[in-house]
């Protein structure tokens, strides 16, 4: 096992693109070989490789464009992502987000949460904003709002905190609404996220 | 932090992956959905000229206006359906649009044609007779989208042979009526700046004006005339002044301390400098167009952010204001705040209405009236913006203004008003004003935080008291003395608007599904319909070979969470 270090993986990933950079750029793979790499993290069939790898198969496409930007100029800190996003130019990161937004959010195969977790969740919910008038009825999220719905927990969890504490700091409205619910409220509020199965809910919208 | 396996595939995934320096020309092959138009038929319409814009307030047949005229009184001149008749309204039909979310779409109708909107921007025009579809619009919205309070849209405006939307990427678009083509689009602002559009525009004098959503994203706002016929951009004016620092105002209209500490705010204006780039002051809903005196009235937002006064010194003009501007060109005539400093989100929403009101002395001068959402109706005389009288309350006040805490404090109105964007309807005749509001206990909460670049910039929370009880009113206020003359409490909250028609009638629906006919002067419910979706948007009525529509959307509310749906509902009496 290794901890990837965000200095390490930076020279790393330019290294790469400084050698291979040119000599490859006139084959032109297909889309699926372009982001090949994300694959390695987010997954070969759009499910992550560990819990705190977020879904990104499905997301929508301007909340993933405003994360890699945000992960470029490191408005949202993460060892990982950052030096991945350091490389990529305004359009790359609007093709990429494009390009992941169309394909189908995976079944994480996530039980939905017991009658008392869902109800502290739903007062949670209604407490402040609330959630479902930004990220909409199902949690399905739009444009630059997320998708929540069938999420990792264990990343829900992580990233709601991380609001919270503002070590997430690219999008203070979030971090306000988080200071303003409870960690067990937070907790609960990932659990009941990530059992929702929404499937049969899209397509409503633009 | 997680922890990862660098493994050989993952390195060679690295150099492959990003072999290609122009990533994005292989990804930009993929297709791009275009907007489209599914047209079924051309929409038999006339071309709308601008003296039946003029005229609207005394046409029964047309509804040409999202506030029924450019008064914006909302009040259809037809009696056809009336107090002694409005018991035997029936649906006529039921048009079901392909969104099923938030409707705040007020139906326009010109002869047999009517144009709907729904979130998302789509556009539909349909049989105002029968419910079939002429065609149905789809906008190609771009990726970044940062709206406050749901994907809605309130409807187009028409002007010749086109009709007009904003949408949710912040464009204007101009659409052929009869077939629902694309004619042009233009870019209004920068969506990834907080920028966005869901108020219906305004079309007068071959200008289309529109204002800007972004209150909550520290834009800097503004109202807009482009040219019906081009999209070129006519005039612009900030809603946000240079110089955005104003009197030092240390209470508010009504005359309530709003408890600033004017010397630690002169000290940060020292320090940081007037913040008029970020300081919101979006406009929401369309202005009232003085035709006489060739003026615009309209109402601004909330200045950004929202609870955090910290770092945005002054009595932040022009936000909280009525303002109103030079047609022609869009140069200032005249303000009159509200809520100076505000650190509340009770700003001003509602559509202004221009009414002959009574002044001080009693004499009958050209006014405009406003429904804050503080829960005061404003009556204002129209030369100067000055403040004539303010109404009795219509909600709660409690707590008034006691200043936004990291802990919270508890206030009344809540976070969505007393009155939120509802337009307010007025019955001249009667010199009655027609509110919706809501009754929400929250406290309010502070946090400072830097200016995000576009994202959302709260400055700290609402939050609902726990337990509390909510719920709404239907009132009515005497606008020539301020008196409530009377007021029906309503299960929920309340949030679309109202129409007042000659027939002596209030029409407005509910979030639980009903939708409702008040007598307007006793306020006795005359009739009701169950929707079974949230009745949040303001209805419209017109005639069509003799005879009177009542017509509403019932689609729910994102931002109250009430049940969503996707019906347009028109009504006969039969
Ligand atoms: C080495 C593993 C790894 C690789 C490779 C990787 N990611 Fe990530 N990615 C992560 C992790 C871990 C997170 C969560 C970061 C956090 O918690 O803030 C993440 C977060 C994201 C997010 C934010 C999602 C959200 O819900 O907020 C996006 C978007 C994203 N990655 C896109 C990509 C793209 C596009 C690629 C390929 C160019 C890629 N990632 C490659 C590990 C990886
Ligand atoms: C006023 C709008 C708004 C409200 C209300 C709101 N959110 Fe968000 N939320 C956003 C936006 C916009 C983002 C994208 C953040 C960014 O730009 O990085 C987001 C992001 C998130 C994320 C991160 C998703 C990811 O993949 O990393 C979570 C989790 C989340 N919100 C949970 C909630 C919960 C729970 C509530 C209610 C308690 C809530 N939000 C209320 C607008 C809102």
């Amino acid at each position: 096992m290794l901890q990837l270090s965000r200095l390490a993986h930076g020279i790393f990933f330019t290294a790469a693109m400084l050698i291979c950079g040119t000599a490859l750029a006139q084959d032109t793979p297909n889309i699926a070989e372009k982001v090949k790499l994300c694959a390695t993290c987010h997954g070969e069939q759009g499910i992550p490789i560990n819990k705190q790898t977020p879904v990104i198969w499905g997301q929508n496409e301007g909340y993933l464009y405003l994360q890699l930007r945000d992960f470029k100029s490191g408005a949202r800190q993460n060892a990982l992502m950052g030096p991945l996003a350091a490389g990529l130019e305004k359009d790359d990161m609007l093709s990429i987000a494009a390009y992941f937004s169309k394909l189908k959010w995976p079944n994480l195969e996530q039980p939905s949460a017991s009658g008392d977790v869902a109800t502290k969740a739903q007062s949670a919910i209604n407490s402040v904003g609330p959630c479902t008038a930004c990220h909409l009825e199902h949690f399905q999220g739009d444009g630059s709002t997320a998708r929540l719905a069938g999420q990792w927990q264990d990343y829900l969890h992580t990233t709601m905190l991380a609001f919270r504490d503002k070590s997430r700091g690219n999008n203070p409205g979030m971090s306000d609404l988080m200071k303003a619910t409870s960690p067990e409220d937070i907790a609960a509020l990932a659990q009941y996220l990530a059992g929702l199965q929404i499937d049969a809910y899209l397509g409503h919208g633009r | 932090m997680a922890s990862y396996k660098l493994t050989g595939a993952l390195v060679s995934a690295l150099v492959i992956g990003f072999a290609g320096a122009n990533l994005h020309q292989a990804l930009a092959q993929e297709e791009t959905p275009a907007a489209a138009t599914t047209k079924h038929r051309d929409a038999p319409v006339a071309s709308v000229s601008q003296d039946q814009l003029s005229g609207a307030a005394g046409d029964e047949n047309n509804f040409l206006h999202t506030n029924g005229n450019y008064d914006q009184t909302r009040y259809y001149p037809g009696k056809q359906i009336n107090t002694s008749n409005v018991g035997k309204l029936r649906p006529a039909w039921i048009f079901q649009t392909e969104v099923k979310e938030s409707l705040e779409t007020t139906p326009i109708v010109v002869g047999e044609v009517m144009y709907v909107t729904t979130s998302f921007n789509h556009v539909y025009a349909i049989n105002a007779k029968t419910g079939e579809a002429y065609w149905h619009y789809k906008h190609k919205m771009g990726p970044v989208t940062t709206y406050c309070c749901g994907p809605n849209n309130r409807g187009v405006a028409i002007y010749g042979d086109k009709v007009f939307m904003g949408t949710l990427d912040s464009k204007l678009v101009a659409l052929d009526a009869k077939t629902g083509s694309l004619i042009w689009q233009t870019d209004i602002s920068e969506p990834e700046l907080g920028y966005s559009e869901t108020m219906a525009p305004t079309a007068v004098d071959g200008k289309i004006l529109i204002g800007t959503n972004g209150g909550e994203y520290g834009i800097r706002g503004f109202v807009r005339a482009y040219d019906a016929e081009t999209g070129k951009l006519l005039w612009n004016f900030h809603t946000i002044p240079e110089d955005s620092t104003g009197v030092w105002a240390t209470h508010d209209a009504t005359g309530k301390d709003m408890h600033r500490d004017i010397a630690a705010e002169k000290a940060a204006l020292k320090k940081l400098g007037d913040p008029y780039k970020t300081l919101g002051g979006g406009v929401w809903q369309n202005p009232a167009v003085d035709l006489k005196s060739k003026r615009i009235f309209f109402v601004v937002g909330n200045p950004s952010p929202d609870l955090d006064g910290s770092i945005r010194p002054g009595d932040n003009l022009y936000t909280n204001s009525l303002v109103s501007v030079n047609l022609d060109n869009g140069e200032y005539v005249c303000h009159f705040q509200y809520i100076a400093h505000d650190v509340w989100d009770l700003d001003a929403v509602s559509p202004p209405i221009l009414v002959d009101v009574k002044d001080k002395d009693g004499k009958t001068v050209p006014g405009v009236i406003h429904g804050g959402k503080t829960g005061n109706v404003y009556v204002h005389n129209r030369d100067d913006c000055s403040l004539i009288r303010f109404s009795e309350a219509m909600v709660d006040q409690t707590g008034m203004w006691s200043l936004p805490t990291p802990e919270g404090t508890p206030m009344l109105p809540g976070a969505n008003g007393g009155v939120e964007w509802s337009p307010m309807a007025a019955n001249p005749e009667l010199g009655l004003t027609y509110a919706v509001n809501l009754h929400q206990p929250m406290t309010y909460h502070v946090e400072s935080s830097p200016y995000p670049g576009g994202k959302l910039w709260l400055g700290g929370a609402f939050k609902v008291i726990p337990g509390s009880e909510q719920f709404g009113n239907v009132t009515a206020v005497d606008y020539n003395t301020g008196k409530i003359a009377w007021q029906k409490k309503t299960p929920l909250p309340m949030m679309g608007g109202a129409l007042a028609t000659a027939g002596g009638l209030v029409f407005t629906g509910e979030g639980d599904g009903w939708f409702r006919a008040y007598d307007a002067k006793t306020g006795d419910v005359l009739w009701s319909f169950f929707a079974g979706a949230g009745v949040n948007a303001p209805p419209a009525a017109y005639n069509v070979d003799g005879k009177q529509y009542i017509v509403v959307g019932a689609g729910g509310n994102v931002q109250l969470d009430f049940k969503r749906g996707n019906n347009i509902i028109a009504f006969t009496a039969d």
